[in-house]
């Protein structure tokens, strides 16, 4: 049998970051942030930090439910980007219409979530690839409904996201609101099939969990958060940008594995994938007060995802299995 | 008594393969039903039907005289089958609560979950299997951190949870120790009292007359007879297994000659005290290998017994750089055995064939062509790059003549094969590479009586041509048969060596038991 | 019956329609389709034009097909930016020069290998997903892009490296296309008479029979990707002698077709089965579409759209995981 010896070299990547380890990088980024960042733990350094977290923070939670269920999502920032160009031509500015303009991101990532979960789940596509050639059709849409950047969000809007209740930043409470809304997912019976057809997709179908169904749930689930990233998004910058969500995708997948959820499926959970955004987050804040020349951001920038993701592969950081 | 189950007509084609080919089945309630038939039989097939996973091509199924129609193993839940299969479906990054549990969650409003409802629901189903775990039941433990047998346990849970009235068991007692075998036994005799219909298909014979009532016997997927145990005999049950002399030869396990006319070699490998010694270990140590020390003969075969999981596959593939040693080394003809990678170890004259053909043997999609070049090519190969297609073919089909491997063209894939061509396609590609080293896990696992004879036939042939073969196998009357020595292994340690005389079938089994804790025999 | 496993790519197998001559079928009706709604598409000149532009595309693929074929997930997204960056050192060291061309192709492939062997290093020894790695490796990249050029590509393509692309042979037939056949040949021999092309299916197929076969997995995947990665950066050189001068995303859009075209010409991602024959023309196929769509006047982001859905309507075809029942 395999599996129950280690084999080295042998064993595919089913790795996953230990707590601490995650737990660690988010110390030392907070370190480091603070030290470069002039008044970092000042009320409007802060808030104005969370406010550009959340965006990150709500795809990771979305991309973690994807990548437990076994699959990946890499048409999420599409996503991210398609919900809030449609959202932000439906508000048009207007306060009245806020709810039409959520209603439509949630809708759309509901839409983008389920065509992905049926190419995946019922098509049997490779989800890796699946959802790459469904990105290009989303972000292709994106550009038909706002072909340049423009529009705009009702002012009232992004003056509540950087405002503060009870002296805790809006975009903080939105955070806490998403790990939440995790919790309460975790105890749902969706999420037990999430982790167990990721687990072993064959032993779920054969222990009667609807793995089909279970797989479309995850792809909706990810949409869904995708359309909340959007919404941070708009409320954040107060227009609509066709390309705004290129970069979330790959940090999303970042911020899942320096989270600690294994890549492989079944292991892990969102809540490391929250910390694993922050982390993200502050790193570009860091990059950005470390006065690196604008012409080297990017290559900085670039990099730190690489090794953040390559964190995941030194056998030191890695949680160890229960041996058999 | 009217039959609770009535399979008729069952046909499965798998691609080129016809698995079942009108197989049929009747068994009542309250019986323990044994399915028995050489391997590729149509055994696990039929089982599968039963539950879901396979949906047959054409067939009746009757369920207490009506037509059921079983599209999935929701169908099959609804008709009151539950499933055991030969691979586990047991999830491992799920506590064995979860497992149990399983697509059955108890949940409260709108879907959430109830965990004390989960954890009653668990308890019940494990507690008559409260002696086949040590210490108390790990409710919360992840699945994956038990052993087989625990895992093969929470299996047969998960199924009685579901309260069936027809329990498929597909080589369920495979991975259990002997305590646990018993403890099985006992709960599905309290079932068979209780109504409960028991369809169990194992290999081991002597298992199905201890506990079955009937037997029905599938060849080539057809139902070839149903037979009442208490009125036949193992010999008889064989006869039926393997097919008519006409098509296949095939000899009783006893009496081995006829098919080693592929391979010269003595029919005893037990002549091998002249060679000299060719491999030394000097205590081998690895996560769970401990302290393991040994020589081989030139020519001789060492067979590893002990119980199944005890560190045998690992010791194999420690000797092929495929385990972090720890400590201990092995020198081969007195020069150091390279043991960190399996590249260094097959160049320096060890060939291993794994226990697990299709995952770690052979590559199912690629060309019979390729899978038996694949190890010695680089002998052939220009500049160790340019390789010639036509000394490629050369040496590939010189080894299907020499082990007789039955294939249509060397272009066909290897997964075209019949598993006992598959294992020789295996076994074939190291022979190319003239290996000094043969370490062979279980090489006869999963084949039909006819391919085990050529399979013993080439580990004969091996030791007759010098080189030093280690063989792990599950199968004492292997071991028996081919080993000239043997080391029982226990908890990763060499517990014991048997030689020449002292290896027989009964001495393997209570070297082997023995060293368990709490065991008596 | 035996493991699952074992059976499943029989059934794969006995189901496969030809991909090659499939694919092949479709460029001939596109190409049809195209004559039909615009008399002249299927000209001569223009259909040397086609295939001209189908070779830059072609040549990319040869990398990508290697990567795909060694399995565990393998893809390489930075195919497209790894030629661009390979064209915009190429551009400023030839500056122009006959004399310079080649430090300037030696130091672009060079660069080129060494940033597949980063993708390789990341993917055996880290571990990372290829996917994901890739599309990091992207960013940086494309960091490195705007740090060599401060935000300004320069130089020039060499007259010889031009005249050697462009210039008209055979038949009119532009040496671009001599160029495409001979590296073809080359990806053949490599995958199908080589220790490591056999060595590249195994281990596609199947990683840990292959490490336990005696194949230097890890080796056999990272030269796939430094191969990868060279071959992009031939195609971006190749590209910098049509253009003659570059610019910062030259060839950044290569990046979805040249996944396409493995796909179409009957690869499967599950690594293991496939051949450059079946790219090629996949490449074909794709370029014919473009020019299509182009004739159609339909703009880019509608064009984008159109890629993705050729890209799921061909995984749909050929692309498929096995069922969980059978």
């Amino acid at each position: 049998m395999s599996g129950t010896f280690s084999l080295r070299g042998v064993r595919l990547p089913a790795v996953q970051l230990s707590g601490a380890a995650t737990v660690g990088m988010l110390v030392v980024a907070v370190i480091v942030n603070s030290a470069l960042q002039p008044n970092f733990w000042s009320g409007y350094a802060l808030t104005s930090n969370f406010a550009t977290f959340v965006p990150l923070v709500a795809i990771a939670v979305g991309q973690t439910i994807v990548v437990l269920s076994g699959g990946i999502d890499l048409s999420l920032g599409a996503q991210v980007t398609l919900a809030s160009v449609v959202a932000v031509r439906v508000v048009d500015g207007q306060l009245d219409r806020l709810p039409q303009a959520v209603a439509a991101a949630l809708g759309v990532g509901l839409v983008c979530g389920a065509l992905n979960g049926l190419v995946v789940a019922l098509v049997r596509l490779q989800p890796i690839v699946a959802t790459f050639a469904t990105s290009f059709v989303f972000s292709g849409l994106a550009l038909v409904v706002l072909p340049t950047p423009g529009g705009s969000v009702p002012l009232e809007v992004t003056t509540a996201y950087r405002a503060a209740v009870l002296g805790l930043p809006v975009a903080l409470l939105a955070i806490l609101g998403l790990a939440l809304l995790w919790w309460a997912l975790r105890r749902h019976r969706v999420l037990r099939h999430v982790y167990a057809v990721g687990g072993d997709p064959e032993a779920a179908y054969a222990s009667l969990v609807p793995v089909a169904r279970t797989r479309v749930s995850a792809y909706v689930l990810g949409g869904l958060f995708a359309a909340l990233a959007a919404l941070a998004v708009l409320a954040n910058t107060g227009s609509g940008d066709p390309f705004v969500g290129n970069e979330l995708t790959l940090a999303s997948v970042a911020a899942v594995v320096i989270g600690g959820t294994s890549l492989a499926g079944g292991r892990g959970g969102a809540g490391g994938s929250m910390l694993g955004a922050i982390v993200l987050a502050l790193v570009t804040n860091i990059v950005f007060f470390a006065d690196v020349p604008t012409t080297y951001r990017q290559l900085v920038n670039g990099a730190v995802i690489i090794l953040a993701l390559a964190l995941a592969g030194i056998p030191a950081l890695q949680k160890r299995r229960p041996a058999a | 008594m009217s039959a609770l189950l009535e399979m008729t007509g069952v046909r499965k084609r798998y691609g080129g393969v016809q698995a079942l080919d009108g197989a049929s089945l009747t068994a009542v309630r309250g019986e323990v039903h044994a399915l028995l038939g050489p391997n590729g039989s149509g055994k696990s097939t039929l089982d599968k039907t039963l539950a879901g996973t396979v949906v047959p091509d054409s067939g009746e199924i009757r369920i207490d005289g009506a037509e059921a129609r079983i599209g999935g193993p929701r169908d099959a839940h609804a008709l009151g089958i539950a499933a055991v299969y030969q691979q586990l479906s047991v999830v491992g990054d799920l506590t064995v609560t979860q497992n149990v549990v399983l697509g059955l969650e108890p949940a409260r409003r709108l879907g959430f979950l109830d965990h004390r409802a989960a954890r009653v629901r668990a308890a019940t189903a494990l507690e008559r299997f409260a002696a086949a775990f040590s210490g108390r039941l790990p409710l919360d433990r992840p699945a994956a951190s038990l052993g087989p047998g625990e895992q093969q346990i929470v299996e047969v849970a998960k199924a009685l949870a579901r309260e069936p009235r027809v329990l498929v068991l597909d080589e369920a007692t495979a991975s259990l120790h002997k305590e646990q075998v018993e403890v099985l036994f006992e709960v599905v005799r309290e079932l068979r009292a209780a109504g409960v219909l028991v369809v169990f298909t194992s290999h081991r014979l002597d298992e199905v007359f201890a506990l079955c009532d009937r037997a029905t016997v599938l060849r080539n997927g057809r139902t070839v007879a149903t037979v009442d145990l208490s009125s036949t005999t193992e010999d008889a049950l064989v006869q039926l297994m393997v097919a008519a002399p006409a098509q296949t030869p095939v000899e009783t396990p006893d009496a081995p000659q006829g098919a080693s006319r592929h391979v010269e070699a003595p029919v005893s490998g037990r002549t091998a005290e002249s060679g000299a010694v060719a491999l030394v270990v000097r205590g081998l140590t690895t996560d769970r290998l401990r302290d393991v020390s040994f020589t081989v003969r030139a020519g001789e075969v060492l067979g590893l017994g002990g119980l199944q999981g005890q560190g045998q596959s690992e010791l194999l593939l420690a000797l092929f750089g495929a385990a972090r040693i720890t400590a201990g080394d092995a020198l081969l003809d007195g020069k150091a055995l390279p043991l960190t990678s399996p590249a260094r170890a097959a160049r320096a004259g060890v060939a291993l064939v794994p226990g697990d053909r299709a995952r770690q043997g052979m590559f199912a999609s690629r060309p019979i062509q390729e899978n038996l070049s694949l190890a010695s090519m680089r002998r052939r190969a220009r500049l160790k790059l340019a390789l010639s297609a036509a000394a490629e073919r050369r040496a590939a089909r010189s080894m299907v003549e020499r082990l007789s491997i039955k294939i249509g063209s060397l272009n066909d894939p290897v997964a075209t094969l019949s598993g006992g061509n598959q294992q020789k396609v295996v076994i074939g590609k190291w022979l190319l590479d003239q290996p000094r080293v043969v370490l062979l896990d279980d090489p006869a696992k999963g084949v039909d009586v006819a391919a085990k004879e050529e399979i013993y036939a080439i580990v004969r042939g091996l030791a007759a041509e010098g080189a030093v073969v280690i063989l792990n196998s599950s199968d004492n009357r292997e071991l028996t048969e081919l080993s000239d020595r043997v080391l029982v292994l226990f908890e990763g340690a060499v517990a014991e060596e048997l030689t020449a005389a002292s290896i027989t079938e009964n001495r393997l089994v209570s070297s082997a038991l023995r060293l368990a804790p709490g065991e008596t025999l | 019956m035996s493991a699952p496993t074992v059976e499943a790519p029989r059934r794969a197998l006995a189901w496969r329609p030809g991909p090659v001559a499939l694919a092949g079928a479709v460029a001939v009706v596109l190409v049809i389709a195209g004559e039909l709604v615009s008399p002249g598409f299927a000209g001569y000149g223009q259909l040397v034009n086609l295939m001209r532009v189908a070779a830059f595309l072609s040549v990319i693929a040869i990398g990508q097909t290697i990567v795909i074929i060694a399995g565990g997930g393998g893809v390489d997204l930075s195919v497209g930016k790894v030629a661009t960056f390979a064209a915009i050192i190429g551009s400023r060291v030839m500056a122009g020069d006959d004399a310079n061309i080649v430090p300037a192709v030696a130091l672009a492939l060079l660069v080129a290998a060494a940033i597949g062997l980063v993708n390789g290093l990341g993917v055996t020894l880290l571990r990372i997903p290829p996917f994901v790695m890739t599309l990091g490796m992207i960013g940086v990249v494309q960091g490195l892009i705007l740090a060599y050029t401060g935000g300004q590509a320069s130089g020039r393509a060499a007259p010889a490296l031009t005249s050697l692309v462009n210039g008209r042979i055979v038949f009119d037939l532009p040496g671009l296309l001599f160029l495409w056949l001979l590296l073809g040949l080359l990806a053949v021999w490599l995958l199908r008479r080589t220790t490591f092309g056999w060595n590249l299916y195994a281990v596609g197929a199947n990683r840990a029979a292959a490490e336990l076969t005696g194949v230097r997995a890890g080796r056999t995947l990272i030269l796939a990707y430094v191969l990868s990665a060279t071959f992009a950066g031939l195609a971006g050189i190749l590209l910098l002698g049509y253009t003659e001068s570059v610019f910062l995303d030259l060839a950044d859009q290569y990046m979805l077709p040249s996944v396409a075209a493995v796909v179409i010409g009957g690869t499967l991602l599950a690594g293991g089965i496939g051949g450059y024959a079946g790219t090629a023309v996949g490449a074909i196929v794709l370029t014919v579409l473009q020019g299509l769509l182009t004739t159609l006047d339909i703009g880019g982001a509608w064009r984008t759209i159109v890629n993705g859905v050729v890209l799921l309507v061909l995984l749909s075809l050929y692309g498929r995981q096995r069922r969980l029942r059978s």
